[in-house]
């Protein structure tokens, strides 16, 4: 997938947990050989079932873990390497990140004023007025009051507390935002003026966004392409609509089966579909590789499966 | 109401654009300001602190102690050093409160001859207040008589001594509330060097995990398991036995404690969300440490000083109590209670004020933690 239109390019990511030492030596193939590419001002969404490695792609992506193997590309740049000084200005200068849970990511000790400007004070901004006045008009953005910037984080609600975090991610003003599930902790209404609101700022400042979650109906809404993940694999890259119309793999279409139609006549005669791995693939002959079926959708198939799904 | 199914929905309305739809909030977000004040974790946890009745007494409590300590031995008009052989084991004598029979400097005296009592070399005058008991003794008459003990070892008439003096006739209130001022200051020292020392070591070891932190709790383990008392009697024959060298004493192990719960804290907080979007904006590990991890580590630390006080003026008096203590003429409770308790039948009020003292330290300071445990617990947040 090498190709130079895209912002952010993973190639063969693997990010690999292990423990215990000896006979007792276990791993886990949290991210196995991973490939994306997400082009600039685009929104890349990344869904998958819990536990199988999108967060965890997410973090090592912004070197949070350091990859096992393969190589990430931002603008060309590989930065996935040995990790230096120079580097991590890099990164963190372009790709932030929004986190899950908006009571956990925000500092009980710390004012919403010192959260959001941490950002500036570490790129050496030193006078206070200045950041006061740049977290000030961040807040705003975010359509929160200059009164908030006093205030700790338990005061807000969980809605509030999200669009902080928002806040302190583009202070910064990144290239890249990796969103891993910015709304799956907030209710319904509050889900939709979160990502409005990133849609909002997504325009205005030009952003690109990963986008990682699990609620489909979100992701359909919010993203241009969508890559589907299971248990550490990229199994299925499509556009947002080629996806939905047009599955192909089983997994995908097992979690397509998944959402709950709105209307309750179709929603009764919905047919979960259930996908299995032993049964739905033989790769004892052959190896599954990723493989284009149309333009812009991709899918991780052995050549015989190609055949058959394809049809 | 009929549902409407899709599959049967008029042609023209299957296949609509997006464009046709239009979101029903497109209205800007705009956030109230609160009507409330800023409440930050200190003042939080202040306010619940205040509500309690307990705290708030041990607290005046410890307070008063600590004013006692600094202004008592400047203002009794006896120096802690100052010895007086003729007046030594004068019991308790309060102006005021020596008409009403306590505290009014008498004692009362064993089988003596009772052909003594008339003689004012050894019985001066007005000293002999009541003949308890007469009794005869192998032919001799004997009684037991209460005494002026004051007049009888003929100390002058405006002399007092609250709480009595000792076997070198040195003021015991002056040396109590002297010695309280250097427990005090021996317990402080060393909790702020068990902490720095602990604080430091517990966060590097938290922080950084794996073979770091393997490799220096092994280390503290070492240096735990080194028995306390023969490191102090070594650190006294170096430095010689001082204020220096307990504090000494009770820093080489006592900081273990304190790293320990540090560790732990920082295994807890370092993958916290919170620590890992500061990672992502670049803050450094210092900044990590200091700013984001240490200040949520507070409130058990801030609780096990509290604890660690009194735990460290009781290791210091039992350093005394074997005669490890501090270098004399220097008191301590400690040091007063171990003089005291040689004459514990003779002259009880010696062990008994400093053992009231330090008791009452102990209460508070063990309360007062615990009110502080209660008021700095997150769990407890908002509440009120």
């Amino acid at each position: 997938m090498a190709d130079s239109q895209y912002i952010l390019e993973v190639n063969n990511l693997c990010q690999h947990f292990t423990s215990g030492h000896g006979k007792k030596k276990m791993t886990v193939k949290a991210v196995d050989d991973v490939s994306f590419g997400v082009r600039p001002a685009e929104t890349f969404g990344l869904v998958g079932e819990s536990g199988c490695g999108k967060t965890t792609t997410g973090r090592t992506i912004i070197r949070l873990y350091n990859p096992t193997s393969g190589e990430v590309l931002f603008n060309g740049r590989d930065i996935a390497s040995k990790m230096n000084g120079d580097l991590r200005r890099y990164l963190t200068d372009n790709i932030a990140m929004i986190f899950q849970d908006p009571i956990e990511s925000l500092n009980p000790k710390m004012t919403i004023e010192e959260i959001v400007g941490e950002g500036l004070k570490v790129r050496g901004m030193k006078d206070r007025a200045e950041i006061r006045q740049k977290v000030i008009e961040m807040l705003r953005k975010v359509g929160l009051v200059e009164e908030h910037a006093t205030r700790y984080p338990h005061e807000f609600s969980g809605g509030q507390r999200q669009r902080i975090g928002i806040a302190r991610a583009i202070i910064i003003n990144p290239k890249l935002i990796i969103a891993d599930e910015p709304v799956s902790a907030l209710d319904v209404s509050v889900q939709a003026q979160v990502i409005n609101l990133l849609n909002d700022l997504k325009e205005e400042m030009g952003l690109t966004i990963l986008f990682i979650a699990h609620n489909l109906s979100v992701v359909k809404y919010f993203s241009d392409r969508i890559g589907v993940m299971y248990y550490g694999h990229l199994v299925e890259v499509a556009k947002g609509d080629d996806l939905y119309r047009n599955p192909l793999h089983p997994y995908t279409k097992a979690l397509l089966s998944a959402i709950p139609e709105p209307n309750p006549l179709t929603e009764r005669s919905r047919v979960r579909v259930d996908y299995v791995p032993e049964r739905d693939h033989d790769y004892s002959k052959e190896q599954p590789s990723m493989v284009e079926v149309e333009p812009e959708h991709y899918v991780y198939c052995s050549p015989s499966e190609l055949k058959k799904w394809s049809v | 109401m009929k549902w409407i199914d899709r599959n049967n929905l008029p042609e023209e309305l299957k296949n609509l654009p997006d464009s046709s739809f239009e979101s029903l909030h497109q209205e800007d977000i705009k956030d109230e300001k609160f009507q409330t004040k800023p409440v930050g974790f200190f003042r939080d946890a202040m306010i619940r602190l205040s509500k309690s009745k307990v705290s708030m007494i041990s607290v005046s409590c410890i307070v008063l102690i600590i004013i006692l300590a600094l202004l008592v031995p400047n203002i009794t008009g006896y120096s802690f050093t100052e010895q007086n052989l003729g007046n030594k084991n004068l019991p308790p004598k309060i102006q005021g409160l020596e008409k009403l029979g306590i505290a009014d400097g008498t004692r009362v005296l064993e089988n003596r001859k009772k052909d003594a009592l008339s003689d004012p070399d050894r019985y001066p005058e007005g000293s002999v207040l009541e003949i308890l008991r007469e009794f005869d003794s192998k032919g001799v008459a004997m009684v037991d008589v209460k005494v002026d003990y004051y007049k009888y070892v003929g100390a002058e008439d405006n002399r007092y001594h609250w709480f009595g003096t000792d076997y070198l006739g040195r003021d015991l209130l002056t040396r109590l509330f002297q010695g309280t001022r250097i427990s005090l200051m021996i317990a402080f020292f060393s909790v702020l060097t068990n902490c720095f020392i602990g604080v430091i070591y517990g966060a590097i070891s938290g922080y950084y995990g794996g073979k770091v932190d393997m490799i220096l709790t092994h280390v503290a383990e070492v240096l735990d398991g080194m028995p306390y008392i023969v490191v102090t009697i070594l650190f006294m024959i170096l430095f010689g036995s001082g204020m220096v060298s307990i504090v000494l004493a009770l820093t080489i192990t006592g900081w273990i404690g304190t790293s320990r719960l540090i560790r732990s804290q920082f295994y807890r907080f370092k993958g916290r969300e919170y620590v890992l979007a500061a990672r992502t904006l670049g803050v450094p590990d210092l900044t990590l440490i200091f700013r984001h991890i240490l200040p949520n580590c507070v409130g058990p630390l801030i609780t096990r000083v509290m604890i660690a006080i009194p735990g460290a003026i009781f290791s210091e008096s039992f350093l005394a109590y074997l005669g490890l203590g501090i270098k004399a003429p220097n008191p301590s409770i400690g040091v007063l209670l171990a003089d005291g308790q040689k004459v514990l039948l003779q002259y009880p009020y010696q062990t008994l004020f400093p053992a009231v003292l330090i008791s009452l330290l102990m209460i508070a300071f063990n309360l007062f933690s615990n009110g502080l445990r209660d008021a700095l617990d997150p769990t407890k947040r908002g509440e009120e």
